[in-house]
């Protein structure tokens, strides 16, 4: 800055204009002298490189690397304009020639000021008429407006080609010129694609300018601690902004990653509004601890675990997960960056190891207040049912089953067959309990706009879905957020504040009837009797809509605040704190009134009861940062040094109130004859951490990257709370070489590396420590004192060694783009809940294991803009996982607990079955390999077939066209994997369930080729065993690979005037799914509802 | 300018100084509170009510969880449906069926939670026994109290595993490197474990129960189990030495006259009972048990004990219920009657009563010989039940086996380890149970078990 900060005082540069007389004076000067341009300095010569960087980032290298001064008036001259230039010993009149070639600004040189001024409104009478082939043509005023997909562009400079006549749109994208028949107008604005029109008879034209294809390279990503042009990025990391999530139907926006980034394997727990999400990235690092990646919502590190407790939501939402990112609107989210390798996740040290999602939400951008409402309705249904018996089918497999052993005479509880129940009834009661359409209503607003300086967004969304049970469920979601940012005029202060608040309620059935409608016998009776009460059918079966008189509701509130100061210290130091405060909080009620049960229990209002948990988790986190920056000949250097300190603290109470004198009064506690506290949790975890990051770019050839962590966590004993994390990243930009610049169609290519190690703690607080807990039973007057766990007070951290080699090309325009990883992540000292034998008197211990898990795996990702035009464009996306997940090694696996669950050289995620061989041609019954012949099936000695059941092979193609104001967008998902099939939870035919079609194709001796083996009551021990052994044989395992149409959207965009936009869209997901796959939905099939189809409509209101 | 960049440097240099002090020099930010509710060892057995709390946790896991809990997982209601006491009508498919069909297999779930639920107890005992050998804060005689009682219950934990499960593991300590790789001992040597432990117990206990009733163990409590050990073992001398010791002090126990009154909190011939929770709360047994329409939601009593009493036998009267629709007639277990809250007196569940005891000295009797006094014994059950006396030259060993079973039906699976131990399961239980095998003679151990440590291998015969 030195003496020239004097001269920013007096008001040419940025912001204080304090000394006005002081600029009248140079005003006048400028004027003055404007004529007689000095050529002092020519000689200076200066080498730079700025890419998509503002004015005044130019400004201020010249600055720093030159003599020169600057001066100009702030309203005038347009600093945060983006510029794009690379000079290699320019003299400063060149470079400025370069920059401020087309743009309004005119620069003049008077000694070592250079002085920025606006030029004269062109087209200028001063210029001489330049020499025309065609003199006599009339010049007519020719006029217009251009705008791109967004709307109207202001500065874009329209120049007659050959001339120097041009002039500048206005705020409106207005322009106007005087032009003759046979001109061509020439139409350019920074990062755009020129264009070129001829003038012929018409005089009005409306430009359509679309953004230049560089974009790409220019991409900017968010890496947490710091930015990094994604060009430079030495790391992993994958990007999906608000684009690709606009365009699909989801209520979570995890759900809007499924399928879409190569590694990233993304399933939702349920297909109920309100449940969870299961996220791996690079596969399964840890046996037992956390696989959960760690999330940051705008800086803020956000705990994805649920605060649900499981005697609540277990009957209704699997895993009793319910995802806290439910309450944020997903179409807030600008963007989501997915770290993966250990150059960009090692900063985040012992919570990196499975990866990082970053969220960010959407800011304001300088220009007009923009308005944005929309809203839409979905309709939602089941994918797909399993195919299972009709009533005639289902009875005859029942009367085989007793016949083929010499049963006649029913068993007195079979009272589908023993003539109790009607024989002639059918009811589908998967169409039944799960087979209705549920609704989806949305309705969004927001505002954002600002200038230069201050920066704002709000809005805010209110959504309601109801589900596909019988009754009236339903989910709703109401969620604000707003952010404003601000920086002073010269950039050295800035400051940034953002938050998120949402509030979910959700109304459930106690239980999900998915699982009931699979297995009741389909001549079961009638829901209702005549009076319209629920039939009991005499107490022979349990009315699968009585557990729908129970119910489960929630209530969640969400609060994510966040700030950010930033100071410029000097040049090139930047002084930046991070502050973010989060509060969740999950109101629970479970009521189970008595009329759940059957009446001829006898029960009264006094054996209802209820329960009630409220589970409240609150965090602060302060991460102070220093940026230093440093230009040193060819060479950058970005260092960055900060720490963190975070805390937490986790409630949770939990009540069952027992015995109401009404069920109208059913969950006020107060009423309850008997309060029992299950549980009273508050705990604690405190985290601190120092971290740093060295870059150092060469010539933006070489770029070097070295990050490192040390971290302590009260999750650990005292003598292992601190470990240290860091990893080293690489990038080769070789298309920069010299002899590789020549070759026109490679536009970019990058070889990057990186090795590093990252670490996991999810491990639950304070597992090290040897208590008894107070518990809620008492006895005989003393209240309950009992052993907590098993305690280990010397675990410590998992480490994750990563490693990643990756290739990034761009050809032809940068039309094509192609990213190769390979992945090698080793996670070794497994921490984990051991599990230990009942006779330990606990189910696991935690402790470190000596283990090492690898995870490798290779991704593709391709981008091709296959057509690109003005009105035409079509991008293609295709993206492609093979990963494998592998158990090295295992210090005496063998004599372990595990021995039965893990086999070395094997994925994590493999069963141990017995090898299912076929039906003996004798008996009719299931066969298996007998592994130790013995003679004898039996576990664990034959159960020795090990099968995987992760995916081998993922992948994704998505198309996005738009044409005019169409724009159609779709992805196909196809994962390749084996899974549980129809016969995996089924009954033997004994038992009053239904089955698979499957099992009609039974063995007998006229149908000896049968695949399932002879029906039996249960008194053919053996058949009863065998069928037992099949459940955990190779016989219920099948592919399940799928191909999927995982979303689908077209919009329509009309123009309604210049200033409204209009758009209509109809977006789908899991519309078509092609498999081969019976065991129900392929994706994910497990007794609770699966991922459901839906079908929205909708329309977008921006002015 | 000079003294500017001067400033701004020492402040950099400031900023990591401070930075650097406060993340390794001020480790005290992750000293976090202790969890809520939670205590170390060393507090909760140098205070008295803390101590006496813990050991009390162990009668709340009995009543609830373990073994002679009236839940579903008890044994009243599990080898009730084994054996000819219980008939299954729940849903089928589920665990518990499998117990009345005789298809249990390692993986049933309910298997495990009998054999999970039974170690937590013990390790339990372990940790207090652990815990007020190490104390040095509570008095002798309130440390040889809670220790008798902790002994006694790890002793009858392990007495009824081995019974279910023939050789198990004996685990006298909470260290789980230990635990976990523990094999099977020798059921001679269990019994003989527990006859010691029983025997120390009996030596540290007073005949006074800790409080008022008689819901925790005192000597005689530990007497009646012990009786039970040695008439199990065939230690007829033992047997009815420690049986007489109850049935002695007459101060304390005596035969309810009234059979209605035996299960009541007040009943006289109760040695042990299980409290419940809150006054109010009806026992687990009567709410497995009662129904009041047919059929039975699961559990229904069957005809082979409710049509099988004596003319006259008081114990149909009172404690076999009958539901009539139609034409079908259905049988329940009554012994506990308290269902409707209001109108009904208290109970506890019964764990020791005297019937027993009277039983138990008439069997050892007989086998040593005292026809004279066998004969009383069984007399003071029969009479109380309104039946005849008998004399010395009907089949006294007949008319015992009856007497048991009439007795004490659906209480703990007394009918199953009576059957076992007389060698008549096979005859009695293969008619009636077509899948019955000899081999089920022993419940197989749970298959995670067998997975997660070999040591226990091999399984049962026959599973």
């Amino acid at each position: 800055m030195k003496n020239i900060s004097k001269q920013k005082n007096s008001g040419w540069i940025p912001n204080q204009s304090i000394l006005k007389i002081k600029l009248c004076v140079f005003l006048i000067a400028t004027f003055l002298i404007q004529a007689q341009t000095y050529t002092f300095g020519q000689q200076q010569r200066i080498t730079l490189s700025l890419e998509n960087k503002p004015v005044s980032e130019l400004i201020d290298r010249i600055e720093d690397e030159t003599p020169y001064r600057f001066m100009y008036l702030s309203d005038e001259v347009d600093t945060q304009r983006k510029v794009h230039v690379k000079v290699q010993n320019a003299t400063v009149e060149q470079l400025l020639d370069l920059v401020f070639k087309d743009t309004p600004i005119d620069y003049s040189i008077v000694e070592k000021q250079i002085i920025l001024t606006r030029k004269k409104q062109v087209p200028t009478t001063t210029t001489p008429p330049p020499p025309r082939t065609n003199v006599l043509r009339e010049q007519d005023p020719v006029t217009g407006t251009v705008s791109d997909a967004e709307g109207p562009i202001s500065g874009v400079v329209v120049t007659i080609k050959g001339t120097d006549i041009s002039t500048l749109t206005d705020e409106n994208g207005f322009f106007t010129l005087e032009a003759s028949r046979g001109d061509t107008l020439v139409f350019t604005y920074p990062a755009y694609e020129t264009l070129e029109q001829m003038v012929g008879n018409e005089l009005n034209f409306t430009i359509k300018m679309t953004e230049a294809i560089t974009e790409i390279s220019e991409v900017v990503v968010n890496a947490g601690y710091y930015q990094v042009k994604d060009k430079e990025r030495t790391g992993s990391i994958y990007r999906i902004t608000s684009e690709e999530i606009e365009k699909q139907p989801v209520n979570n926006v995890l759900g809007a990653l499924e399928g879409r980034i190569p590694g990233v394997e993304v399933t939702p727990t349920t297909g109920i509004a309100g449940g969870g999400f299961k996220v791996r990235i690079r596969g399964q690092n840890s046996i037992d601890a956390g696989n959960e990646p760690l999330y940051i919502i705008d800086g803020v590190p956000y705990s994805m675990e649920s605060l649900s407790s499981y005697r609540l939501s277990m009957e209704i939402l699997p895993q009793f997960n319910i995802n806290p990112l439910n309450t944020l609107d997903a179409q807030s989210i600008e963007s989501i960056e997915v770290l993966k390798d250990a150059d960009a996740t090692a900063i985040y040290g012992s919570r990196g190891a499975n990866g990082v999602i970053l969220i960010n939400t959407k800011k304001g951008k300088p220009g007009k207040t923009k308005f944005s409402v929309d809203a839409s309705t979905s309709i939602i249904s089941v994918t797909k049912f399993m195919e299972l018996l009709n009533t005639e089918q289902y009875l005859e497999m029942r009367k085989h089953a007793f016949e083929n052993d010499g049963i006649n005479l029913y068993p007195e509880t079979a009272y589908d067959i023993n003539g109790t129940w009607d024989k002639n009834r059918y009811t589908d009661w998967q169409k039944e309990l799960a087979g209705g359409t549920a609704i989806n209503q949305n309705i969004r607003i927001s505002v954002s706009g600002g200038n230069q300086q201050t920066k704002f967004n709000l809005g805010g969304s209110f959504m309601k879905e109801t589900t596909i049970f019988p009754g009236s469920y339903n989910y709703k979601n109401t969620s604000v957020f707003a952010n404003i940012a601000h920086n002073s005029k010269n950039e050295n202060f800035g400051m940034h504040f953002s938050f998120q608040y949402g509030l979910d309620s959700n109304n459930l059935p106690d239980s999900d009837p998915f699982r009931t409608a699979l297995s009741l016998a389909p001549n079961a009776p009638e829901l209702f009797d005549v009076n319209g009460e629920l039939n009991w059918e005499n107490s022979t079966w349990t009315n699968p809509l009585a557990s729908l008189k129970g119910s489960y509701s929630n209530k969640s509130r969400n609060l994510i605040a966040n700030g950010i100061l930033t100071f410029k210290l000097i040049k090139g130091i930047k002084f930046k704190t991070n502050l973010g405060y989060t509060i969740s909080d999950l109101d629970e009620l479970r009521l189970i009134p008595h009329t759940i049960h059957n009446p001829a229990y006898g029960l009264t209002s006094e054996n209802s009861n209820s329960f009630h948990s409220n589970g409240q988790r609150e965090s602060w986190i302060i991460e102070p940062q220093l940026d230093v920056f440093r230009q040193l000949g060819k060479g950058k250097i970005n260092l960055s040094i900060g720490g963190t300190f975070e805390k937490q603290n986790h409630k949770q109470l939990e009540i069952l109130a027992i015995g109401y004198p009404s069920n109208l009064l059913i969950g006020q506690l107060i009423s309850a004859s008997q309060l029992t506290i299950l549980g009273d949790l508050n705990n604690h975890y405190n985290y601190i951490a120092g971290y740093t990051r060295l870059n150092y770019n060469y010539d933006n050839k070489y770029i070097f990257n070295l990050t490192g962590r040390r971290d302590g966590s009260s999750r650990f004993g005292s003598n292992n709370r601190f470990a240290n994390f860091g990893a080293i990243g690489a990038a080769w930009v070789f298309s920069e070489e010299n002899f590789l610049t020549e070759i026109s169609w490679l536009n970019f290519g990058k070889l990057r590396a990186s090795f590093g190690t990252t670490g996991n703690d999810q491990i639950g607080d304070y597992q090290y420590l040897r208590t008894f807990s107070v518990s809620n039973v008492s006895y005989d007057g003393n209240i309950g004192i009992l052993p907590t766990r098993l305690f280990n007070p010397d675990y410590g951290w998992e480490k994750n060694k990563k490693t990643e080699v990756a290739l990034e090309l761009s050809f032809f325009k940068n039309r094509i783009n192609l990213e190769t990883a390979y992945y090698d992540n080793r996670s070794d000292n497994l921490l984990l809940g051991m599990p230990l034998p009942g006779t330990t008197g606990f189910p696991y211990i935690n402790s470190n294991l000596d283990a090492t898990v690898k995870n490798t795996g290779w991704e593709f990702n391709l981008q091709t803009l296959n057509i690109n035009n003005s009105n035409f464009n079509w991008r293609t996306i295709l993206s492609l996982t093979f990963s494998k997940n592998e158990l090295v090694s295992f210090d005496g696996l063998e004599e372990s607990t595990y021995a039965n669950r893990f086999a070395i050289g094997h994925s994590l995620n493999i069963t141990k079955l017995f090898n299912y061989t076929g039906i003996n041609p004798q008996t009719g019954v299931f066969e298996f390999e007998d592994y130790n012949g013995d003679g004898i099936i039996s576990p664990p000695y034959d159960n020795q077939y090990i099968a995987d059941l992760s995916p081998k092979m993922m992948g994704s193609l998505s198309n996005s066209i738009e044409y005019k104001g169409w724009s159609i967008d779709f992805m196909f998902q196809y994962i390749k994997k084996q899974a549980y099939n129809e016969y995996r939870r089924f009954q033997y035919a004994g038992a009053l369930s239904n089955q698979p079609i499957g099992v009609l194709n039974n063995w007998s001796e006229a149908n000896p080729n049968a695949k399932y083996q002879t029906l039996t009551s249960g008194k053919n021990y053996e058949a009863f065993l065998a069928h037992s052994r099949f459940n955990s044989s190779t016989g219920v395992i099948s592919d399940a690979s799928f191909l999927r149409l995982k979303t689908a959207s077209i919009s329509y965009k009309v123009k309604i005037d210049h200033n409204i936009n209009c758009t209509l869209f109809l977006q789908g997901q899991n519309l078509l799914t092609f498999t081969k796959f019976k065991g129900g939905d392929p994706e994910r099939n497990t007794d609770y509802l699966p991922p459901l189809k839906r079908l929205l409509i909708g329309a977008k209101v921006e002015f | 300018m000079k003294a500017i960049k001067k400033y701004i440097i020492k402040s950099i240099y400031a900023f990591f100084t401070i930075l650097f002090l406060i993340l390794f020099g001020c480790q005290d930010f992750l000293d976090v509170d202790e969890p809520n509710g939670e205590i170390t060892p060393e507090l909760v057995f140098n205070d008295e009510v803390t101590a006496n709390a813990s050991v009390s946790t162990l009668y709340t896991k009995l009543r609830d969880e373990t073994l002679i809990t009236g839940r579903l997982n008890g044994l009243s209601i599990l080898m009730g449906f084994y054996t000819d006491e219980l008939d299954f009508y729940g849903q089928s498919g589920n665990d518990i069926e499998y117990f009345y069909t005789h298809q249990i297999l390692p993986e049933n779930n309910i298997l495990s939670s009998v054999w999970n639920s039974s170690y937590n107890l013990i390790f339990q005992c372990n940790a207090i026994i652990e815990g007020l050998e190490n104390s040095h804060n509570i008095t002798e005689s309130t440390k040889n109290q809670l220790l008798g009682e902790t002994i006694f219950v790890r002793s009858l934990v392990y007495f009824y595993l081995t019974n279910l499960f023939g050789d198990i593991p004996y685990t006298t300590t909470t260290d789980y490197k230990i635990n976990m790789n523990l094999g099977r001992t020798n059921k001679d040597i269990i019994y003989n474990t527990i006859i010691e432990d029983l025997l120390d117990a009996h030596s540290k206990l007073n005949s006074e129960y800790p409080s008022g009733e008689r819901v925790r163990a005192n000597r005689y409590v530990v007497s009646a189990l012990l009786s039970r050990v040695f008439l199990y073992n065939e230690k007829w001398q033992e047997a009815n030495y420690y049986s007489s010791e109850v049935i002695n002090n007459t101060e304390l126990y005596n035969l309810e006259t009234d059979l209605s009154e035996e299960f009541l909190v007040e009943s006289s011939s109760a040695i042990l009972q299980l409290k419940s929770q809150q006054q109010n709360l009806v026992t687990h047994e009567a709410g497995n048990f009662i129904f009041e329409y047919g059929p039975p939601f699961m559990i229904g009593l069957s005809s082979h004990i409710a049509l099988d009493f004596e003319t006259g036998d008081l114990r149909k009267q009172y404690w076999v219920r009958e539901i009539n629709e139609g034409d079908q007639t259905w049988y329940m277990c009554n012994k506990y009657k308290r269902f409707d809250l209001n109108n009904s007196p208290k109970e506890y569940s019964i764990v020791f009563r005297l019937s027993e005891q009277y039983l138990i000295r008439a069997e050892a009797r007989l086998k040593l010989g005292n026809l004279n006094g066998a004969a009383t014994d069984i007399n003071q059950i029969r009479n109380r039940a309104g039946l005849s006396s008998v004399s010395l030259t009907d089949n006294l060993d007949a008319i015992l086996v009856q007497e048991r079973k009439s007795e004490l039906f659906c209480e703990h699976g007394h009918r199953w380890f009576d059957l076992k131990r007389w060698g008549n399961a096979q005859e009695i239980l293969s008619p009636i149970k077509s899948n019955w095998r000899e081999t089920d003679i022993l419940l197989p151990l749970p298959q995670n078990e067998l997975e997660l440590n070999p040591n226990l291998l091999p399984q049962n015969p026959g599973y």
